[in-house]
């Protein structure tokens, strides 16, 4: 891999980490090198280990072998507050009455005990991310009844309150219709060009990826190859990673499984 | 009704229990666990019937300890092995029922006792259960508001709490605890079969009125409340079992919140 110029510090060490589940293998050895600085896209088909990677990186799956360091240290912990985390969705319980306000709050250190705090209060705390994202206007909706797209967003603001370098996103489009899609990548492009930040996305979309991302790895059990969307995006490469021919420039939003 | 002994310490039972269960309520429907509650409650009858057995008076020691053992065998079985959670807790509540009644069975004149444990008993609750209920209520009221946010949370997405540095482990297995002395010291009076309503209904009743978690949080609890003292009043005035008359009071308080949710929602959206 060449890294672009301009960047030899690594937010993302990944050196030969194998793990399986239930016996069967999912990563067979994956490196990964990922500069400061970068939109990074995984790609890989359904099963490829994309997912597992990820949880890996954030410490949610133990590996069987092989090494992970994280924005420069070797320990997860002292990583993880620098970290921004955001699933694909939250899968929360209609009962649960649970207000975006509460959510964001929940994220700060000032207003943890938003229960006995000022609405007024809180948003002060909750300062320009609220407005930078767009959720203003959704504070005292119920997290559970947010579509697919509205929680995106209020899942970026919740990993950004934390002031992270590094913004892990798992298939974030996931459940997003495709204006609501586009917008979310245009969102993601903002906030790295504003907070300079390190995204690393899980993603089944080709076309976004191909617009938006700076850097890809193809997966599958391996890293298949990387190299900037031009280098990876073709023919050739996506048929190694996927193993059936795809073509990466008439993906109308025909998800590859 | 006040001077009675007995009725004075059903009261302050259902005073400190039914709010705190209310407050647990929330999270354990938000996070599924009706059934693990319900499990642990009938858990207790094989602590009670081995209670008995040891000859002692009061099994509440053995009830509660063979409730935290039925709640770390449901949690270690989910970690260790591949079968599913339902599965589970269904072997280990009719498994402890089973051990439960057939202990009793054997034991002389300890059949009228099973009645009173199952549906609950104004008569049944003793001075020691009740201080241990208003420690039970200022501990765990006392952890549960300092750490709000963590348990909300981890109930609203686990991985993220574990990124956000949060014990999630340690956490849940707290919760467990928590939930498990309560579910427990309640059975006295609501009785083993119905101890689970105590969490679930509030809740329920709560949601109907809310916009948001602090209000849900609260109304939950005053509903507990209304329906814990209420019921334990009515069960005195009509001279019935006291688990089915909370229960019933409870149920009133979830349709009457139902007809003014609606009725809030209307009115919002005209």
């Amino acid at each position: 891999m060449v890294a672009p110029a301009g960047y030899n510090e690594l937010a993302v060490e990944v050196h030969d980490v194998r793990v399986s589940l239930g016996g069967t293998p999912v990563l067979e050895g994956v490196d990964l090198h990922i500069p400061r600085g970068q939109i990074v896209a995984l790609i890989g088909p359904n099963g490829a280990g994309k997912t597992t990677l990820l949880r890996c990186l954030l410490g949610l799956q133990k590996t069987d072998a092989g090494q992970i360091r994280l924005l420069g240290e070797d320990h997860l912990e002292r990583a993880l507050p620098r970290i921004g985390y955001v699933p694909q969705r939250l899968a929360l319980e209609r009962s649960f009455m649970l207000s975006v306000r509460e959510f964001l709050a929940l994220r700060l250190p000032e207003t943890r005990h938003w229960f006995w705090q000022r609405k007024t209060r809180i948003d002060e705390l909750l300062g320009a991310v609220v407005s930078e994202l767009g959720v203003g206007g959704l504070l005292n909706w119920p997290v559970a009844q947010l579509s697919g797209g509205q929680l995106q967003r209020v899942l970026i603001a919740f990993s950004l309150l934390g002031r992270p370098e590094l913004l892990l996103l798992d298939e974030p489009t996931a459940g997003v219709d495709t204006p609501g899609e586009q917008t979310f990548y245009e969102v993601i492009a903002e906030v790295h060009r504003r907070r300079h930040l390190t995204v690393v996305l899980v993603s089944h979309d080709l076309s976004m990826v191909f617009r938006h991302a700076s850097w890809v790895y193809a997966l599958n059990h391996v890293v298949c190859c990387e190299g900037s969307p031009e280098q990876v995006m073709n023919e050739e490469s996506l048929k190694q990673a996927y193993g059936i021919q795809v073509s990466p420039y008439h993906h109308h939003h025909s998800h590859v499984h | 009704m006040f001077t009675e002994p007995f009725m004075q310490r059903a009261l302050l039972a259902a005073l400190f229990l039914s709010p705190l269960c209310a407050l647990l309520g929330v999270f354990v429907t938000a996070r599924r666990m009706a059934f693990f509650s319900d499990t642990i409650s009938h858990g207790a009858l094989a602590g009670i019937a081995l209670g008995f057995w040891w000859g002692l008076s009061d099994p509440t020691v053995p009830m509660i300890l063979f409730s935290l053992l039925v709640a770390g065998a449901i949690l270690w079985l989910k970690e260790n092995t591949e079968l599913l959670t339902d599965t589970i807790m269904a072997l280990l509540l009719s498994g402890s029922v089973s051990f439960g009644i057939m202990v009793l069975s054997l034991l002389k004149g300890y059949r009228g006792e099973l009645h009173r444990f199952l549906f609950g008993d104004l008569l049944a609750v003793g001075s020691r259960e009740v201080w241990t209920a208003a420690a039970l209520l200022v501990v765990l009221g006392g952890v549960i508001f300092s750490r709000l946010s963590w348990l909300t949370l981890l109930t609203a997405h686990e991985e993220m709490a574990h990124v956000c540095g949060i014990p999630v482990r340690r956490v849940n297995y707290l919760f467990v605890v928590a939930l498990t002395f309560t579910v427990a010291l309640s059975i006295r009076l609501i009785g083993i079969m119905l101890v689970t309503s105590l969490l679930v209904i509030p809740a329920a009743t709560a949601r109907n009125l809310s916009r948001n978690l602090r209000q849900h949080l609260i109304f939950s609890v005053l509903a507990g409340l209304v329906g814990g003292v209420g019921g334990t009043l009515l069960a005195y005035q009509f001279d019935v079992p006291c688990g089915p008359m909370v229960v019933l009071t409870a149920i009133g308080l979830f349709l009457i919140s139902l007809v003014a949710g609606r009725g809030r929602q209307k009115s919002r959206a005209i």
